[in-house]
């Protein structure tokens, strides 16, 4: 095997791209505490980690995109420093990203060629820059693109695939890929597996990115867990089962912050929400899930698999929505948030971005937290202002937030800033509150306020569905989870079922993938 | 935390000063030292610029611009913007004077005009809201369309018919002594703007919507309505500027918005509105009208020539907002 011809090698010259300890620092947050990485020619290096575990970080040093704080970066043995991507590809460094760096309105052609395109008498020889795409499309096996059609109007899975072709045209050393095989549909990824392996024959270096196991059974020479920005272990594809590789990818203590969990009631209240095999375009693909009074349920997965959409389906913002969502057991359809928040349902959303979504920043602290109620605080058709204050001031002792009231949101920090995106909601005393990682960004003690208040309105009879990334609020603060996987939800974990282990497995798929295999 | 009960109680007189300090609003206070520095160097040329008889026409003329401007500043601080101004407030005028008949001194002018506007501003509004065409585009091509429907009905010369009696009552006559009445008309639009902006669901609204549109959305506004009715409330005023305007002139005339759109812009903005929303009073929109009729009479009375008088008219609308700029940059 050529992971075997690899390091029989290392020993013999120095690996293509060498880490050592690198540290990458945002101000006071640290993304990448222990960067540890070697590339061999000739090989396909997998790395793994959940969410957070600093592995983009990790890329974007090593494609150039941001300099390292600390540590040593070498090339053929010798230090080196990127200064731009620019200077990473022609180093020989190419990456392939996660988003898409296509430009939509040009062609497929245009695109390819975009850095260095084709010249004749110095402008652009676009019929060589369509042989050369034609070229670059053969040799990922993929002649049925037409290199004149505009990406806009190709398939995501296509689109990736010209993105793939794209990297190849700069002759990279060392291929990186990242998550670039999440979007391609099976076909394409059979065709990159096979590209892959026929590059690395050719003495190509391939640092591959994938949260699917299955792919990175095929594929990976060897392996790389990264955890809490931390470089775990790397060892040869195989040597370790998917058991021990879930467990070095937790690696964390599950400390004592979260309020005590009330005793499950032994007959399950009925439920006030309750989807049923909801589907929208390709990110739901038929969710099924109630939420009852006084519990709460969390949303886990990867990012991005339908988790969020799942909630703005719920709240009415989402249209051309299939499946039948019932409150109180009878249909109901909502076009908007305004019909969603009004009785009987009486939902609340606290969207994902609370700079964009959540809150109007450049307004004050109080029309912020009255801005889901105004019709409460009217006399006749005027706002009144005494009564509008009072409800105010009210929510702001009762969720400490630190503000004051008559300046604008944007002068808090982020934790009180999520406190009146949440506080706005409270006043409208809803019966189902719905949060999209609300403790995203946020400071540990305004995180366990945040956990004891959702516990205090379960307590109270609210309904609370929770999609967070953070594992352990899904472990500690929730009654139940689901799972979601590519649009579905993978797996319904209750009680003492929720444990990490669980969680990561249904994230990534694995037992799925086992059943299948057996 | 730490301090849990005795927080909210008291605000500190420092919060105090801060909140003070928010609310002042720059713009209002240099356009206020603009108006002022014009009357000043008016009176240094000619001692009249000071009489109450200038000052009052002074401010008829401005009240048919401030009631343009009403409308103008509402689009504005939802993020949109409103370019069929000129040929709404010319449509409304012709139709106005055309339609009404003579029954009470044409007093049915006054409903018709509104009832123009507002149907303007409403396709305005669907526009915008129901087709998702940016409003730059869309309210320029229905200024487009009224300008023909309007060479049509009137055969491309000025409408025969004058304006109606009540109208240029309105517009010249005098209910206090000494007062023109377009100037309570315009008192009257403003009290309504600034209550409807300042005390009602409907202003929050407007301001968050213009602040951060989905934000609005996501906390349950209806953005779809309050948009459509801003509108509405726009293409309105613009037609009942052009009433005004044909009781000040006697009739209806073609082109006779063309002179309204830009400077109607320009005074919300140098009252302090932001041009992208979501910030302005309406304060600040009369201040800016003001000024703006200021600086253009006082150009003419100086006998200025054409040239120069546009050169120093966009200096200082230039110059405004650099200053504007600068004192704003920490807040954005």
């Amino acid at each position: 095997m050529s992971s075997a011809a690899a390091s029989g090698d290392a020993a013999a010259r120095p690996p293509l791209l060498e880490l050592s300890d690198v540290v990458k620092r945002y101000g006071p947050v640290t993304a990448l505490a222990h960067g540890s990485l070697r590339c061999e020619a000739g090989s396909i290096h997998a790395v793994m980690g959940e969410n957070g575990a600093g592995k983009s970080t990790l890329i974007k040093i090593v494609s150039g995109v941001v300099a390292p704080t600390e540590g040593e970066m070498r090339l053929d043995g010798a230090p080196v420093r990127f200064r731009s991507p620019l200077d990473a590809q022609k180093r020989g460094i190419v990456c392939v990203f996660q988003e898409l760096s296509l430009l939509p309105d040009l062609s497929v052609a245009d695109n390819i060629g975009i850095t260095a395109p084709p010249r004749r008498f110095g402008l652009i020889d676009r019929r060589a820059q369509v042989r050369q795409a034609e070229r670059w499309l053969a040799e990922i096996g993929c002649d049925g693109i037409d290199p004149r059609e505009r990406v806009r109007d190709l398939p995501l899975s296509r689109r990736q695939m010209v993105e793939i072709a794209k990297a190849l045209r700069h002759r990279p050393r060392l291929l990186i890929l990242d998550e670039a095989t999440s979007a391609l549909t099976a076909d394409d990824v059979e065709r990159v597996v096979v590209l892959l392996h026929r590059l690395r024959a050719e003495g190509m270096a391939i640092l591959y990115i994938s949260h699917r196991m299955h792919e990175i059974r095929k594929l990976a020479d060897t392996c790389s867990v990264y955890a809490n920005g931390r470089h775990v272990e790397t060892f040869a594809h195989g040597t370790r089962s998917e058991a021990e590789i879930v467990r070095m990818m937790i690696g964390r203590e599950l400390s004592q912050m979260f309020p005590p969990r009330p005793p499950r009631p032994i007959e399950a209240a009925a439920p006030v929400l309750e989807a049923r095999a909801l589907t929208w375009e390709d990110r739901l693909r038929g969710v099924s899930l109630s939420v009852a009074p006084g519990e709460i349920v969390g949303l886990g997965g990867l990012d991005g698999q339908g988790q969020r959409e799942f909630l703005l389906a719920l709240f009415g913002c989402l249209s051309g929505l299939g499946g039948e969502i019932r409150v109180d057991g009878t249909p109901a359809s909502f076009r908007g948030p305004s019909e969603a928040m009004a009785e009987p349902a009486r939902l609340a959303l606290i969207p994902e971005d609370r700079k964009t979504e959540g809150l109007m920043q450049p307004m004050t602290v109080a029309e912020n937290l009255s801005a889901a109620t105004l019709r409460s605080w009217c006399r006749g058709p005027f706002l009144n202002n005494v009564h509008e204050r009072r409800a105010v001031e009210e929510i702001v002792r009762r969720m400490q937030i630190k503000a004051v009231l008559d300046l604008p949101v944007s002068t808090l920090s982020g934790g009180n800033q999520q406190k009146v995106a949440i506080g706005k909601w409270l006043l409208a005393a809803p019966r189902v509150l719905l949060l999209c990682d609300p403790t995203r960004g946020i400071d540990v003690g305004t995180k366990q306020e945040i956990y004891r208040l959702l516990r205090e309105l379960a307590a109270g009879g609210t309904a609370v569905l929770l999609h967070t990334t953070d594992y352990d609020e899904l472990i500690g603060l929730c009654d139940r989870v689901a799972i979601f996987y590519a649009g579905r939800i993978n797996r319904l974990l209750e009680g003492d079922a929720i444990t990490e282990e669980a969680i990561i497995a249904a994230a990534l798929d694995i037992g799925a993938e086992r059943e299948r295999a057996a | 935390m730490s301090v849990p009960a005795a927080m909210p109680q008291r605000p500190r007189l420092q919060d105090r000063v801060r909140v003070l300090l928010h609310r002042l609003d720059p713009p209002l206070v240099v356009a206020s030292a603009c108006i002022l520095a014009i009357l000043f160097g008016g009176s240094l040329y000619n001692s009249s610029f000071l009489s109450p008889h200038y000052l009052l026409q002074q401010l008829q003329v401005a009240s048919f611009l401030g009631i343009v401007a009403t409308g103008a500043m509402l689009v504005i601080l939802l993020g949109h913007i409103d370019l069929s101004v000129p040929w709404t407030l010319a449509t409304g005028a012709m139709l106005a004077t055309g339609l009404a008949g003579s029954t009470l001194g044409g007093i049915a002018s006054i409903p018709i005009a509104l009832a123009v506007g507002a149907a303007i501003g409403l396709v305005n509004g669907l526009g915008v809201t129901v087709l998702r065409i940016p409003s730059m585009i869309f309210t320029l091509g229905v200024n487009a369309v009224l300008q023909g429907l309007m060479v049509l009905y009137t055969g491309g010369s000025a409408p025969p018919s004058s304006a109606a009696p009540i109208v240029r009552w309105m517009s010249d006559g005098q209910l206090l002594p000494g007062i023109p009445n377009a100037i309570l008309v315009w008192a009257a639009v403003g009290a309504f703007a600034a209550v409807l902006l300042r005390a009602t669901p409907f202003g929050r609204t407007v301001y968050a919507i213009g602040n951060r549109e989905r934000a609005a959305y996501l906390s349950g506004m209806k953005v779809r309505r309050v948009v459509c009715l801003s509108f509405v409330l726009a293409g309105s005023a613009s037609a009942l500027a052009g009433l005004l305007l044909t009781g000040y002139a006697g009739k209806a005339f073609q082109g006779m918005g063309d002179t309204y759109l830009l400077p109607a812009i320009a005074a919300v903005v140098l009252g302090g509105t932001s041009i992208v929303g979501g910030r302005g009073s309406y304060a600040g929109t009369i201040i800016g009208t003001i000024l703006i009729v200021l600086l253009q009479s006082m150009l003419a009375v100086m006998q200025m020539p054409d040239a120069g008088r546009q050169i120093i008219y966009g200096a200082v609308i230039f110059a405004m907002l650099l200053l504007y700029g600068r004192g704003r940059s920490g807040q954005a």
